[in-house]
């Protein structure tokens, strides 16, 4: 708590040194580049328009490593630029929007998305499996660039 | 080019409109980044394919191909959305260094392209080889290298600032 309490964001590294927050913003670019694209082979894959010599399964089992190191990637990144200024990233509505989606859609890929497309013939719960999925994940994308324009 | 006719560009009508709307300019910010996801996820995905360190267990052909058509899509859409972005606010964004590095690593990618054609058309060849030649992981090395470099002068061209008569070194934020 004392630790909590003694803590300047003049003194974070992420303001003193001019390289550290762009830095950050490439890792957390990068990141989500890797894990959103391999979800959204999965999403194309279980709407049915793309990746079609694979099953979705085999695609969640491909690919499964390097989302997860996306979303570790992003999530390292993501708080260390929280870190440059709590409070103004705690009272923006856009950030508060993009945490919640972020939340969803995590739970949501590591759930349903999961659970639909391991399944020997998802059917007619296929599509709108990836529809939801690619929904949450372009949400997140807005709000985290909405956080700087509101 | 004269300084005259950038600052024209920048005072057409759709430009103008686009950078003094609200919501339209973190719009098409957002439509750039999203298409960037998709794009760079593909394009990623692809490189590491033919490094022989993702998807290991398809053929080289499946994981290239399947792929083109939605890198190919993001490609599309990053692009318009950057050039219109770009067009908003020329004038501020011509004598900007990062920009003309992000160009010029443009031009350095058109000709990977053209080196590499056949690397990336001739994917089903690849398939049959029993490992995957050096010339295509050369390829697919590069292509990461360049395009990771793109992401990064492109986030650079936001912390430039030009600099002041009253300060002649050039202020980075």
């Amino acid at each position: 708590m004392a630790l909590f309490l003694a803590y300047d964001v003049a003194n974070n590294p992420l303001n003193t040194n001019e390289w550290a927050f762009p830095v950050c913003e490439v890792l957390h670019i990068l990141g989500f580049a890797i894990a959103i694209g391999t979800i959204t082979m999965v999403d194309l894959r279980l709407l049915g328009i793309g990746m079609k010599k694979q099953s979705a399964a085999d695609l969640v089992n491909d690919t499964r490593a390097w989302t997860l190191g996306g979303l570790a990637l992003v999530l390292i990144s993501g708080p260390l630029i929280f870190s440059s200024d709590p409070n103004l990233y705690l009272h923006n509505v856009s950030f508060r929007f993009k945490i919640t989606m972020l939340v969803l859609a995590i739970i949501y890929n590591y759930t349903i998305h999961r659970w639909v497309a391991l399944k020997k013939s998802p059917g007619a719960l296929s599509a709108i499996t990836g529809a939801i999925s690619l929904a949450l994940w372009i949400s997140v994308v807005f709000g985290g660039i909405f956080i700087a324009f509101v | 080019m004269p300084p005259e006719f950038i600052q024209a560009l920048q005072d057409m009508s759709l430009p103008t409109a686009l950078r003094e709307s609200a919501l339209v300019f973190p719009i098409i910010l957002s439509m750039h980044l999203m298409g960037m996801g998709l794009f760079g996820g593909m394009i990623l995905m692809t490189d590491l394919r033919l490094l022989g360190i993702a998807m290991t267990k398809r053929p080289v052909s499946d994981v290239v191909n399947g792929l083109r058509p939605w890198k190919h899509l993001g490609l599309t859409l990053t692009a318009t959305c950057g050039i219109l972005l770009l067009w908003s606010k020329v004038a501020l964004y011509y004598p900007n260094p990062f920009l003309r590095i992000k160009l010029a690593l443009f031009g350095l990618i058109i000709i990977h392209a053209v080196v590499f054609r056949g690397v990336y058309r001739n994917v089903s060849e690849l398939d049959r080889s029993p490992v995957i030649p050096g010339r295509a992981k050369l390829a697919a090395a590069l292509s990461m290298v360049l395009w990771i470099s793109v992401v990064t002068s492109g986030r650079w061209i936001g912390y430039w600032e030009p600099s002041k008569p009253e300060t002649p070194t050039a202020q980075v934020n």
